[in-house]
């Protein structure tokens, strides 16, 4: 497997963007700004990138409550994606979904998603799409361990092979269902060996690591692409912030992220690595890092100065208005 | 119930280590090849099985590694008689797991703190590679539970539990039925960076990335410490232009080039053959060293690319017999019938 340069800056950016963009909302939430809930997804950044590298616009991705790093791998713009935090009117769903719902469909990204399990079934749909369709579209839905027990995700597997579709599941175990350890409610000590039951090759993958997702996950594609059907792949990793802003997690070890962060940051893994074989210099890192804080600050100046939806707006994008 | 106690004074606790790889059996492989997936809950089934066959040789306790709640959870929750009573006491290291490659060397460097007499390992090449690094002169029974085993064997845990009891209770010559295995051992600017128990295998990769190799194309160079016929991975290309034994003083070495005429069709990984292009193979003499010929790429141990190099890295590679020193089951199950260990006089 190798990346070029121009590859590994692209996964460097959008990796620092997904960083700096969630550091943001944990700071700017705590302002009592931005309306509703906020699930963030700071640390698990190797997972979203390494899989929508390897995909275009065509291609769908449906995700979770803790979407926001998701929809800035598959390409939705920044600015759009902080206004409609804040709820505000030129937000990518003009300002009425919020956190839990930004989708653009023009960017193949069907959707963050309050409903825990419920991207799973909608790939399915996508992927039949795809495969009625015959334009070599993959369909992927990001899920966490909780959302691995729903029945939603159990009966999509299912479905995915029975159909053989393009379909991807991936499960992001991040060791916590909101507060509830992974181990005791998960029935098996990997996502990925339910695969099995289902018929589809499970692979379990360092979710820290770069490198080692975007492999797996250019393998599974291409493999779905060729019409070899779905795979379930489980990324091992950690999440950096409470299941939501404002969560005291009790429940997780004193310097447990501390010692991840330390160790198995994918920033400071990938950074490493390629500086180390000096296939990039820090030099070119740190000039992303620089551009990508101004980008996030003037994402945040905007949604600030933008306009709410007023009453007017109330019954507009209800419905699809079909030609 | 158990065997009559062994004829010479033991010291007690006799304490038996069992190290078994969670995530065995899970890699990329099961997308490209139709690798099959080894169970945590036969994984389980194994260990309780040697367990079994431990406490038949009076071994007192056994110490495993924690996990994030599979293979740990289930010990904890199954082994153990309905009157709550413990088929075989357990002890976990208090290794503080990273779900790493780190948890393995940290648990086997307690169990030997711990003093244990043997260790059972339930993993894949990469698993008993990690655990030989640590385990010095401490017997291993290996058992296979990974994807492209060449190290490891594939037996009934029962009775890889009823040879390492014999060897942990001193019933058997440890000289009798043990082997020391060869290594591959890696420097890179005098600093030792890794072992192969089996191969080691230079790409011209750019990255570790997922670790297991399978892109034949990217394959430069080969060195193997033996090489079976029935070999499946890396070790099968070695294997099919000339077979090295276990036993035999020296290794090989093959150079590959894919534009070389001469080729050979080799099952890389399960269900997965690779037409690959051989330039010259060498023996390999044990106490040798040699640089790459490539001067920049990934270095594959036992299957799994683990180190990047580039061209200002200095480069060595050497093979000894100072590898682990492996049961040899057949051996010590085979003396252990010779020396009657297993009969009795008593209804006990």
């Amino acid at each position: 497997m190798n990346l070029n340069e121009a590859q590994l800056l692209q996964a460097y950016r959008k990796m620092r963007q997904i960083r700096a963009f969630e550091d943001r909302v944990h700071d700017e939430f705590a302002t009592g700004e931005i309306p509703g809930f906020v699930h963030l997804y700071a640390g698990e950044e190797a997972s979203a990138v390494g899989f929508c590298m390897h995909l275009n616009d065509e291609d769908r991705i449906a995700s979770t409550h803790r979407g926001h790093g998701h929809c800035i791998a598959k390409g939705v713009e920044i600015k759009g994606m902080m206004s409609e935090i804040y709820g505000r009117r030129n937000g990518t769903c003009a300002g009425k979904g919020g956190s839990m719902h930004i989708a653009d469909l023009e960017k193949g990204m069907m959707g963050a998603n309050g409903i825990v399990g419920a991207g799973p079934p909608l790939i399915c749909g996508a992927g039949l799409a795809a495969k009625f369709r015959k334009n070599g579209g993959v369909a992927i839905a990001f899920v966490g361990d909780g959302g691995s027990n729903q029945g939603t995700t159990l009966e999509s597997l299912n479905l995915a092979t029975v159909w053989n579709l393009p379909c991807i599941f991936v499960a992001e175990n991040n060791g916590y269902a909101e507060s509830t350890g992974s181990k005791w409610s998960v029935s098996c000590e990997n996502i990925a060996d339910r695969a099995a039951a289902f018929g589809m090759p499970g692979v379990v993958v360092d979710g820290h690591d770069f490198f080692a997702v975007y492999e797996v996950a250019g393998e599974a594609i291409k493999r779905a692409r060729e019409g070899g059907g779905p795979t379930l792949i489980e990324c091992k990793l950690n999440r950096y912030y409470g299941h939501f802003e404002g969560d005291a997690q009790t429940y997780r070890g004193v310097d447990e992220v501390k010692k991840v962060k330390e160790s198995k940051d994918c920033l400071m893994l990938f950074s490493k690595r390629v500086t180390e074989q000096g296939l990039l210099t820090q030099a070119q890192l740190d000039a992303i890092d620089k551009e990508v804080a101004a980008e996030i600050e003037a994402s945040v100046a905007h949604a600030k100065s933008s306009a709410k939806p007023t009453s007017a707006d109330l019954m507009t994008d209800v419905y699809v208005s079909y030609p | 119930m158990r065997l009559q106690d062994p004829p010479k004074e033991v010291s007690r606790p006799i304490r038996v280590g069992i190290l078994a790889n969670p995530a065995s059996g899970r890699d990329i492989r099961r997308v490209i090849s139709k690798a099959s997936v080894f169970p945590t809950a036969e994984k389980c089934n194994m260990i309780q099985r040697l367990m079994g066959a431990l406490t038949v040789c009076g071994v007192d306790e056994a110490w495993m590694m924690p996990d994030k709640g599979g293979i740990a959870t289930v010990i904890k929750r199954f082994g153990q008689t309905p009157e709550g009573k413990r088929l075989l006491p357990v002890q976990f290291t208090d290794t503080d797991i990273m779900e790493i490659p780190e948890d393995t060397r940290l648990s086997v460097r307690a169990m030997i703190a711990a003093g244990i007499r043997a260790i059972i390992v339930l993993g894949g090449d990469g698993t008993h590679r990690l655990v030989a690094e640590e385990c010095g002169e401490i017997p291993m029974a290996t058992l296979s539970t990974g994807t492209n085993n060449s190290f490891p064997e594939l037996r009934e845990a029962t009775l890889s539990g009823l040879a390492a009891g014999l060897v942990a209770t001193e019933r058997l010559n440890l000289d009798d039925v043990t082997r020391r295995e060869k290594r591959l051992l890696v420097e890179v600017n005098g600093e030792t960076r890794g072992m192969a128990l089996v191969d080691a295998c230079i790409s011209a990769d750019m990255f570790v990335a997922a670790k297991a190799v399978w892109q034949v194309e990217q394959l430069r160079e080969l060195y193997v410490t033996f090489a079976s016929s029935e070999a499946i991975g890396l070790s099968s290309i070695a294997s099919l232009v000339n077979p090295v034994g276990r036993d035999e003083d020296h290794g090989l070495g093959v150079q590959m080039d894919p534009e070389a005429t001469q080729k050979v069709m080799a099952p890389i990984a399960p269900g997965l053959f690779a037409k690959l292009g051989i330039q010259r193979w060498d023996e390999l003499q044990l106490g040798s060293s040699w640089a790459p010929t490539i001067d920049r790429g990934v270095i594959a141990l036992d299957g799994e690319r683990e180190i990047e190099f580039r061209a200002v890295d200095n480069v060595r590679l050497s093979m000894d017999r100072l590898g682990p020193r492996v049961i040899d089951v057949s051996k010590a199950l085979g003396a252990a019938a010779k020396q009657g260990i297993m009969l009795s006089d008593s209804n006990e």
